[in-house]
Order: C-alpha cells, then structure tokens, then sequence
C-alpha cells in the first residue's frame, strides 16, 4: 500500500505539487493522469525517494520513504520517464546490475534475471549492447530492470510512450498481469490507455489533484448534459423547427455538414428524458430522413478536459477576486 | 558497494577508457624509467616517480571525469539513486573502482622492479614506501576528481575543473612557500622516494581523500531535495 500525505513539492517559489494526499491499495493499478507539467513526473520521483519532498509524508507498505529509505526503495521497481539505461551494457548484464543492487541473493539471481528477460521477451536480444536496441526494445529492459527481485509496487513514468501499436498493447497486457500481484502506479496522459488498464484514476493538473476515481464514474460525473447526436438529410432546412415542435428539446446544435449532403446536429434534451424515440417519431414528419441515431457519450477524454478547464477557470475566477479586492483596498486607502 | 564497484570496475574496461588510462600511464612511466633511471645507470626505482606523480594530475581527470556527471547527464542517476543502496555505498563503490584501475596500472610498474632486481639490487622499503605513497596519492586525487563530477552534469567541465586545481595544487607552494605542506603532491615527493613515511604525509593525504568523499556525499545528498 502507498500512502501520500499533504506532498507539496517547491522550487523556490515555484509550487510543482500542491498539497496532494492520495492512497493506492494492494494490488491496484491506479493511473496518474494529467497534462504535461502537471507535476506527474514530480509525484513519482518524491514516490520512489530520488528526490525529497519538501513538506509530507510518503509511506510504502508501512515505511516513510525518507526515514528508512533502505526498506521502503526495496519495496519498488522503478521505471523512469525516457527510460534512462546504460548503453554500454547488455540486457542481461543490465538486469543482473539491477538484480544486485536489489539484493537478489547470489544463489538466486541467475534463476531471477533468466524469469524476467523470458518474462519481458528479452531473450533474443539478450546479448547485444542496448546502445544498438531499439525504442521498443529500451523500453521493456527498462522494465525489466523495475520487476527484476519482484519488488511489490512498480512504478511506471509513461511506459508506452514512443511504441509503435503492437507494443503498446503488449505493454499493456504486461501490466495488466503484473497488476494480479503487484501495486501499480502509472503515469500517462493517453487516457485509453488509462481507462483500459487502470482500476483507479488521480487527475493533476498544476500540481494540484483535480478527481480521484473509478475510470467509469469520472466519465459519468462529467457527463453533464443529455444529447443525443443525430446524422440527417434535411432538404428543407427543417432542423431548426423542430425546437418548437418538440418541447422537450433544449437546444439544437448544428456540428458538421458531411460530404455526402448529410448533417450532423447534436440535440440536448431536458435531464432524464430519453429523447431518442420522439425525434425517430416526429423528424420524418418534418421530411427529415435520419441516417443515425446515438446518444453522446462522454470518453475519459472529455472527462478530462472538462476537469481541467473547470479547474482552470476555478482559477481565474480567484485571481479575479484577488485582483478586485486588491482594487477596492487601494481605493479604500485612497 | 561491491554491487556498484563491480559494475563500475568492468564498465572502465568495457569502453577505452580503462585502457586509455593504464596505457598512457605506462607509456610515460617507461620514459621515465629510462630518463631518470636507467639513463644515470642507477637502481633507484623511486626515482622514476617523482615525475610519474606529474602525469596523475593529467589522467586522473580521464577516470574521473564521467563518474557522476555521465549518470547524471543520462539520467541514469534515477535507476542507481532509487535502488535500495544508500548515497554512501554508491560513492565509496565508485572512489573504489576507481582506485583499483589505478591500482592496476601502478602494480605493472612492478615490472621495472623486476628489471632493476635483474641487474642490481634495488632497495625494497623504499620502493614500498613509495608505491604506497603513490597509492594514497592517487586516493586524494580520484576523490577530488569524484567530487568535481558530482558538481556538474558535464564530463569536460568536470575533467577541466579537476585538472585545473591539481596544477593549482602543484605550483602553490611557488607563491607562498607556507603552503607546502597542504600540497599533496609535494608532499608525496619530499617524503615517500626518500623511504620516509611521516604521520603528517599520510594525514594529509588521508584526511584529502576523506573530506573529499564526505563532500561528494553531501553534494548528492543535497541535491534530492533541491533537485
């Protein structure tokens, strides 16, 4: 288990984590999202104790990263962002490299490092300098060097970034089933990738956390209004009538007009109606055909930007009233 | 410590540097065997490394130039400084494998021992006085090189700063002669040729070697909470 207690990371005056407490449970593949700068990187670099935090507790099965470093950093396998490696070697000295330092027994690290290169598909490049490998290649004896001596939480900076497709999904299903035994965190701002991988998901942006939650119940959350979209061929023009027609509907809003001489609107109906089966009835009244017929769906996607923007704009809104109570201060002296 | 002593001992001798560092050392200890042994027709195998001590302050910086600086510039640092070892065993790990290279290539010059045994009879304390005096020697000058390392992500700043103060080091006593004895190098060739080994010498050169080391540490030991 990992605890995070009021982290707050500062360079100078410089806040790059703000505040966060978040806990990740045994054998939970928790996803760290946000966008670049948000301070993901940070948060795992003060995890895995490479640098100190400057107020707060971090504590891995029980101990504080900071006060017994030794036995909390033998909890971890670490895999950096940019996979940093030493090119000089190759990936089976690189992982006994690693089995050592992790204090894999003598008598067992050869059984240990020959489990983990069959384990990540490393066998047939074994031998060869990781200087002459490729991106793919770097990336998985990276993380073979973090589950080399099977530490109980990994650690995961963006461990699919620079893969081509088929990598990725065998990435993917890597941690999938190191996740059946291992706690995971996982930094990545793919949000696919997250909602397909992870049980839990922490939103940062600007060093701040922004939701913490299942993937399925951020997606509903955010989902905020009720429409459906819809594709149809209206010669006449008679779209924008329907508002009046139907007095459940909101709002019509036109989105793209297609190659074909269809359009595609989106329509926003009041909550908790289900608006599909008035607009399969009354559009072909109107000589409207439809072409299709869906409800909008909100993706992590939006999710996430919904999040971002709201707290952006939670943001400004403070600073605006900084700056008017500021005004009012100074006319007050005045 | 062993774990990262072995690790860094071999990559020395997977890359040229291992072997850039012994051959050129070997190359200049012949030449000075010749000028200022064999040329004199003497058996004096110290005498070679009043000169032999020079060439550290050149090729010290080429072991220990990269130590720190190379992890830090490829961001390796996070896969060494997130292991279960502590800053101290890594750094003690990498001084050492570091002296042993230097060890290795300064027990070859036993073969010019061997040279000279063949056609004289050279003075053995002596010469043991002088190797281990060398050793220490070296010792002061791979911490001061590991520390200029820790300082900076760059591998020529490193080696130029390093060398930079062993010149500075070696000429000191010229400007203000009160200053000898703080110079290690000077006070390796007053002392350890000669056959004398002084408990100041040796603290010296000891406590060099040492404050060095404790200076590294805490470079690396501040820079996670500034970094």
């Amino acid at each position: 288990m990992i605890e995070i207690k009021n982290v707050t990371k500062k360079y100078g005056d410089f806040v790059a984590v703000n505040n966060i407490s978040f806990q990740v449970k045994d054998r939970e593949i928790v996803g760290f999202l946000g966008p670049n700068g948000a301070g993901k990187t940070t948060t795992m670099n003060m995890i895995t104790g490479f640098i100190e935090p400057t107020k707060g507790e971090i504590i891995i099965n029980g101990n504080d990263i900071s006060k017994k470093p030794k036995k909390a950093k033998r909890e971890i396998g670490y895999m950096p962002e940019n996979v940093p490696l030493y090119l000089d070697l190759t990936p089976r000295e690189f992982v006994r490299y690693m089995a050592e330092l992790k204090y894999v027994p003598r008598k067992e690290r050869k059984k240990e490092v020959e489990r983990v290169l069959e384990e990540i598909g490393l066998l047939e490049v074994q031998n060869k300098l990781i200087r002459n490998l490729s991106r793919g290649y770097k990336q998985r004896v990276s993380m073979a060097g973090a589950i080399v001596g099977n530490p109980d939480v990994l650690i995961l900076d963006e461990p699919t970034v620079g893969l081509d497709p088929k990598q990725i999904t065998e990435i993917r299903n890597l941690i999938k089933s190191l996740g059946k035994n291992h706690t995971v965190i996982l930094s990545s701002h793919i949000l696919s990738e997250v909602s397909q991988i992870c049980e839990k998901v922490v939103i940062i942006n600007k060093g701040k956390i922004v939701a913490i939650d299942t993937p399925q119940k951020l997606e509903n959350a955010t989902k905020d209004d009720n429409s459906v979209i819809v594709t149809v061929e209206d010669k006449d023009n008679n779209m924008k009538k329907i508002k009046e027609n139907i007095k459940e509907v909101k709002e019509i809003e036109h989105i793209v007009d297609n190659e074909d001489g269809t359009k595609q609107y989106r329509v926003v109906a009041e909550s908790d109606i289900d608006i599909r089966r008035k607009l399969f009835e009354e559009l072909p009244k109107n000589n409207i055909t439809i072409f299709e017929l869906k409800k909008s769906e909100t993706t992590l996607e939006d999710a996430f930007l919904r999040l971002i923007d709201k707290d952006v704009n939670i943001q400004e809104d403070n600073e605006k009233i900084k700056k008017e109570k500021k005004k009012k201060g100074k006319g007050g002296k005045k | 410590m062993l774990a990262v002593l072995k690790k860094e001992f071999k990559s020395y001798f997977s890359s040229p540097i291992g072997y850039i560092f012994i051959g050129i050392f070997l190359a200049m200890c012949s030449v000075f065997f010749y000028l200022d042994v064999v040329a004199y027709g003497n058996t004096n195998f110290e005498y070679m490394f009043y000169s032999v001590t020079t060439i550290l302050t050149f090729i010290v910086p080429v072991l220990t130039m990269r130590m720190f600086a190379e992890e830090r510039k490829s961001g390796t640092e996070q896969i060494l400084f997130t292991s279960p070892r502590s800053i101290t065993a890594i750094v003690f790990g990498k001084f050492f494998a570091a002296t042993l290279v230097l060890l290795v290539a300064e027990l070859f010059t036993l073969i010019y021992f061997a040279i000279l045994m063949y056609f004289g009879e050279p003075h053995i304390q002596t010469a043991l006085a002088t190797l281990g005096g060398f050793l220490l020697l070296s010792m002061a000058y791979i911490s001061f090189g590991m520390f200029a390392s820790s300082i900076t992500e760059n591998q020529i700043v490193a080696g130029i700063l390093t060398a930079g103060v062993f010149v500075f080091l070696w000429f000191m006593p010229n400007f203000n002669s009160d200053l000898f004895g703080f110079s290690p190098i000077n006070v390796f060739a007053s002392e350890f040729p000669s056959g004398l080994i002084s408990p100041e010498a040796v603290t010296l050169l000891v406590s060099f070697s040492i404050l060095f080391i404790i200076l590294t540490i805490l470079v690396l030991q501040r820079r996670k909470s500034v970094k």
